[in-house]
């Protein structure tokens, strides 16, 4: 377990400040952070190498803080995976193994058998990541940190590692902490996701929570939502328009029905959100286009017209402008061949209650 | 091809009237650094092999100062390297103190620095006292010399070690610590053979300067020789053609440290690590 109580360092002017989270014991945790964020600083912190100036850090229950890096039972991986130069790839890799067994049998499953006979200097920058994962799992660590450690691989060999990676994981029960720019892997390897920003810990949660109810606008905005409109919000209680019988469930659990107006728009809603939150976010994946007004419970439902579409290989990207306000719909290429979308063409938008957030 | 617009043509004729400029004054200068040494190894470096088989008092002196300024080095390699990685590595207070009190010995004039030592080390003072009631004599005897080069020659070390040490990105050490190595052994593993170019270049750089040192030496201990004592003491005594061989001699031995450390330095630059 991996658990940072109010974590605060310093690494030259850099200060990482009142970070909260915890990684159980066996989990997958992703740090996910604009460049500079501190996300790099947050693993050397929790690896030793940068003293703690604040707060707790407890590994696997044990208070963590005072504890020399050697002896705290974690690896690191760095993007720039840092080889030593001055011995071969082999040596790299057994430099502290726990067994040659060991080392041959991590060696062989990230496929850096091939590149034993190879100096580290001739190595790319993938094949020097492979290298290095091979060099820290070798070691056999209870806690693994991982900084963008798959970033040089290409993308089949990303794939095939990052499932070893996973399979270790899972297999040797460890507790992994991994930084990435990658929000696909995030949702793929995560089961805690970890969001920083100016070194301080934003929000954190499982994957889908953070991506689903982001805290605030720009985390939103961070995590790539398409559709993040400023405005006010109403509580409806008894005034609710009949439409939202059908999330009667939900309000029975204590949420509200909420009404919330941006510009020209007005979009209906069902949570427990804040008292004031100034902006509704809608991902993209969760806007429906069709020629005409669809049946069924999606019940936000705007006219509006096509001025954009962007292709991204399987998937589509198209924006609509409704009454002046873009929306950005996320469909498959098969989808808006079948709907033979194209500039100026009319089409509705909709969505669901439950897939309007508010922060 | 039209012709080229007035101002552009007054352009190029300024910039190569500027190289004309900065490659005259360059060969001046390249000239006035080499043309002594050249003329010194010219005239006496002849002589100088020669007596190296008949002036016993020149072979002492040469081995004399062989010996010190290794002995020296030694002294320098093992205090200074600990220190120059410490003002590489850590970021503490006082380091800046710490950095000015080691340029200090390349800033005072040498003959200051010998004054300093033998206020420091003198049969008068505490230390001195204290030595000599040890049986060690600094003042006038071998260990005087040696003091007197590692007090002018070991920063030179410091300065060039602490450069090495700061080319090494301190993630490696990081990492070999995550490996199980505890700083020690991170070091020895890690560091050292990663630093160890830049340390052996910043020894050879401290033994050649270990070995020119005059100054500090002449007031610490004028007997026994060093070459450079003896050079000096031949030119005071019998004149230029005396002491024209002992220079030259000086000046070769100066040269082997000096081409040994281009080649390291060579080797470097080839991609080495």
């Amino acid at each position: 377990m991996i658990e940072c109580q109010a974590l605060g360092a310093r690494q030259g002017s850099f200060r990482l400040t009142d970070v909260s989270f915890t990684v159980p014991a066996g989990g997958y945790g992703v740090v996910i952070g604009p460049a500079g964020s501190g996300k790099t600083t947050l693993l050397e912190t929790i690896a030793g190498i940068v003293p703690v100036t604040s707060g707790t850090l407890r590994l696997h229950g044990a208070d963590a803080t005072m504890i020399a890096p050697e002896t705290r039972g974690l690896g690191l991986v760095y993007q720039h995976a840092y080889l030593f130069p001055h011995l071969s790839v082999a040596a790299n890799i057994s430099y502290g193994a726990v067994s040659a067994s060991v080392a041959d049998e991590v060696t062989r499953r990230f496929g850096a058998d091939e590149l034993l006979g190879r100096p580290v200097h001739a190595l790319s920058g993938g094949e020097r990541q492979l290298v290095a994962l091979a060099r820290a799992f070798a070691r056999r660590p209870a806690v693994m940190l991982l900084d963008e450690p798959f970033s040089a691989l290409d993308p089949r060999r990303r794939t095939l590692v990052r499932r070893e990676v996973r399979a270790l994981h899972r297999e040797w029960g460890l507790t992994t902490l991994q930084v990435t720019h990658d929000f696909t892997e995030a949702g793929l390897l995560g089961d805690v996701a970890v969001l920083l920003d100016t070194g301080r810990a934003l929000q954190s949660g499982a994957p889908d929570e953070l991506f689903r109810r982001p805290a605030s606008p720009y985390i939103a905005e961070f995590l790539g939502a398409e559709n993040v409109l400023a405005g006010t919000m109403r509580v409806l209680e008894e005034h609710a328009p009949d439409w939202l019988e059908g999330e009667a469930a939900t309000i029975a659990h204590g949420y509200r029905a909420i009404e919330f107006t941006s510009g020209p728009l007005t979009l209906y809603t069902v949570g427990d959100f804040p008292a004031v939150a100034g902006h509704a976010v809608i991902r993209a994946e969760e806007i429906v286009l069709s020629p005409e007004a669809p049946s069924g419970s999606a019940r936000n439902r705007y006219r509006g017209v096509v001025v954009e579409i962007a292709t991204l290989g399987a998937l589509t990207r198209v924006t609509i402008e409704v009454a002046g306000v873009p929306l950005v719909a996320s469909l498959t290429t098969r989808s808006a061949k079948e709907l033979a979308l194209a500039t100026g063409t009319p089409v509705t938008a909709s969505f669901k209650a439950m897939a309007v957030h508010l922060c | 091809m039209p012709p080229a617009p007035p101002a552009a043509a007054q352009g190029r004729g300024l910039q190569r009237a500027t190289a004309v400029l900065a490659a005259l004054a360059s060969s001046l200068l390249l000239l006035f650094l080499a043309v002594p040494i050249g003329k010194l190894i010219g005239a006496g470096g002849a002589d100088g092999v020669r007596e190296l088989a008949s002036d016993a008092e020149l072979r002492a002196a040469l081995a004399l100062t062989a010996l010190t300024a290794t002995a020296a080095t030694l002294l320098g390699v093992v205090g200074g390297t600990p220190l120059a990685w410490l003002l590489a590595r850590r970021d503490f207070r006082g380091r800046a103190v710490v950095s000015a009190v080691l340029d200090l010995p390349l800033l005072v004039p040498h003959p200051v620095a010998g004054i300093a030592l033998l206020l420091l080390l003198g049969r008068d003072s505490a230390v001195g006292g204290a030595l000599l009631a040890a049986g060690l004599r600094v003042v006038g005897t071998p260990l005087g010399i040696v003091a007197a080069m590692l007090f002018v020659a070991a920063p030179l070390f410091i300065s060039g070690a602490r450069e090495a040490f700061a080319r090494v990105d301190a993630r490696y050490e990081a990492v070999a610590r995550t490996l199980g190595d505890p700083p020690l052994r991170a070091f020895r593993r890690v560091t050292l053979p990663l630093a160890r170019r830049g340390l052996i270049a910043s020894a050879v750089v401290m033994w050649a300067r270990a070995v020119s040192e005059f100054g500090a030496i002449v007031v610490l201990t004028y007997n026994p020789k060093v070459a450079s004592v003896l050079s000096y003491d031949r030119f005071t005594s019998f004149g230029l053609r005396e002491a024209l061989p002992v220079a030259a001699v000086l000046a070769v031995l100066a040269l082997v440290p000096l081409t040994a450390l281009r080649t390291l330095r060579d080797a470097n630059d080839r991609g080495a690590p």
